[in-house]
C-alpha cells in the first residue's frame, strides 16, 4: 500500500456488530501493514475496546473508524465524537488490575477537534527488527 | 429473482454498515473479511456466506477494473439486515456501467450475481457512477451456487 493512499473508512451502526466487524478490518490492516504478530494482536484489542466504548461518545448513531496503514505502522481515526468523547473514551479504556488499554499499547494518541466533533486518533507501530 | 436496469441517479447512502475504500485489488479481500465476519455474526449458514461473498467480490472487482480507469476512485458497500434478507450495496462514482474497453464482450459478472442474489438491482449513469443492490434470504431453501 501506498504511503500516500487514502484511509479506508468504515461505518457501523452502534450495536453488537461494531466489535466482530471491527476487530476483522482492524487486524486484516494491521497485518497489510506488516506488523509483527504481538503488534497485531495488540491492534485487534484497541479495536475491541474502541467497539465496546466509542458507541456512548460518537456524535451520531454509528462507530466511524478511518483505517490507514504504511510499513510497520497502523493509523486509526475514530470519529465524529461529540466534544469531550475524544478523552472520554481514552479514560473508558482503562481495565481494573490492567490499566488503560489504549494508552498502553498506541504508540502516539491525539484527539483532534474538527468543527463541533472530536476525532481519537491512535497509531500503533513497530519499529524494532525482525 | 428480478433484475433491472435503471436510470436514476445514485443517491447517498445510509447503511447499518458501510465501507469505502480505494479501488484496488487488495481492498476486495478487506471487504470479504468483513462479510465473512458480518456471516459470523449473524449466523448465516455457510451456503449463503458463500453466495454473498462471490457475489460482492464479482461486484467489487467490477468496480476495481472498470469504474475508474486510470484514476483513482472508491469502492462504497453498504451491507443491510433487513429482516429474513440482507441487503448489499456496491456502488462507485465512475464512468457507470457499460462495455469495457478491455473485453471483447459481456463479462460473466452480472449473471454469475444475477444467479446468486435472490434479487439484483443496477442502477448508473456516466456521470454519476453505478450502484448495483443485491440482496440475499438468510435462508434460503434453494441450493447455494457458491462454493464454501
Amino acid at each position: 500500500m501506498s504511503e500516500s493512499e487514502p484511509p479506508t473508512r468504515v461505518s457501523i451502526a452502534a450495536g453488537p456488530l461494531v466489535g466482530p466487524v471491527l476487530r476483522r478490518v482492524v487486524g486484516m490492516f494491521a497485518a497489510r501493514a506488516d506488523l509483527p504478530l504481538d503488534r497485531l494482536d495488540d491492534a485487534v484489542l484497541v479495536a475491541d475496546v474502541v467497539a465496546a466504548r466509542a458507541p456512548a461518545h460518537v456524535a451520531a448513531q454509528t462507530v466511524d473508524v478511518a483505517l490507514a496503514s504504511s510499513t510497520r505502522s497502523l493509523d486509526l481515526r475514530v470519529g465524529p465524537l461529540r466534544v469531550g468523547g475524544g478523552r472520554a473514551l481514552v479514560v473508558d479504556a482503562a481495565v481494573p488490575g490492567v490499566g488503560n488499554v489504549i494508552e498502553r499499547l498506541a504508540d502516539t494518541l491525539d484527539v483532534e477537534a474538527e468543527g463541533e466533533h472530536e476525532f481519537l486518533r491512535v497509531t500503533l507501530a513497530y519499529a524494532g527488527t525482525d | 429473482m428480478g433484475t433491472r436496469a435503471a436510470s436514476a441517479p445514485v443517491a447517498a447512502l445510509e447503511s447499518d454498515i458501510r465501507l469505502t475504500l480505494p479501488a484496488r485489488p487488495e481492498n476486495v479481500a478487506v471487504v470479504r473479511h468483513v462479510l465473512g465476519a458480518l456471516a459470523e455474526a449473524l449466523d448465516l449458514p455457510p451456503a449463503v456466506t458463500a453466495d454473498i461473498r462471490l457475489a460482492v467480490t464479482e461486484a467489487c472487482t467490477n468496480v476495481v477494473r472498470h469504474a475508474y480507469g486510470d484514476r483513482a476512485g472508491d469502492i462504497d458497500v453498504v451491507v443491510r439486515p433487513r429482516g429474513r434478507a440482507l441487503e448489499v450495496i456496491v456502488a462507485d462514482n465512475g464512468r457507470g456501467m457499460g462495455p469495457s474497453p478491455d473485453t471483447s464482450g459481456p463479462g460473466l459478472g452480472l449473471p454469475l450475481m444475477a444467479a446468486l442474489a435472490d434479487s439484483l438491482e443496477i442502477q448508473g449513469s456516466a456521470t454519476a457512477g453505478s450502484r448495483l443492490m443485491m440482496s440475499f434470504l438468510r435462508n434460503r431453501t434453494r441450493p447455494a451456487m457458491g462454493v464454501t
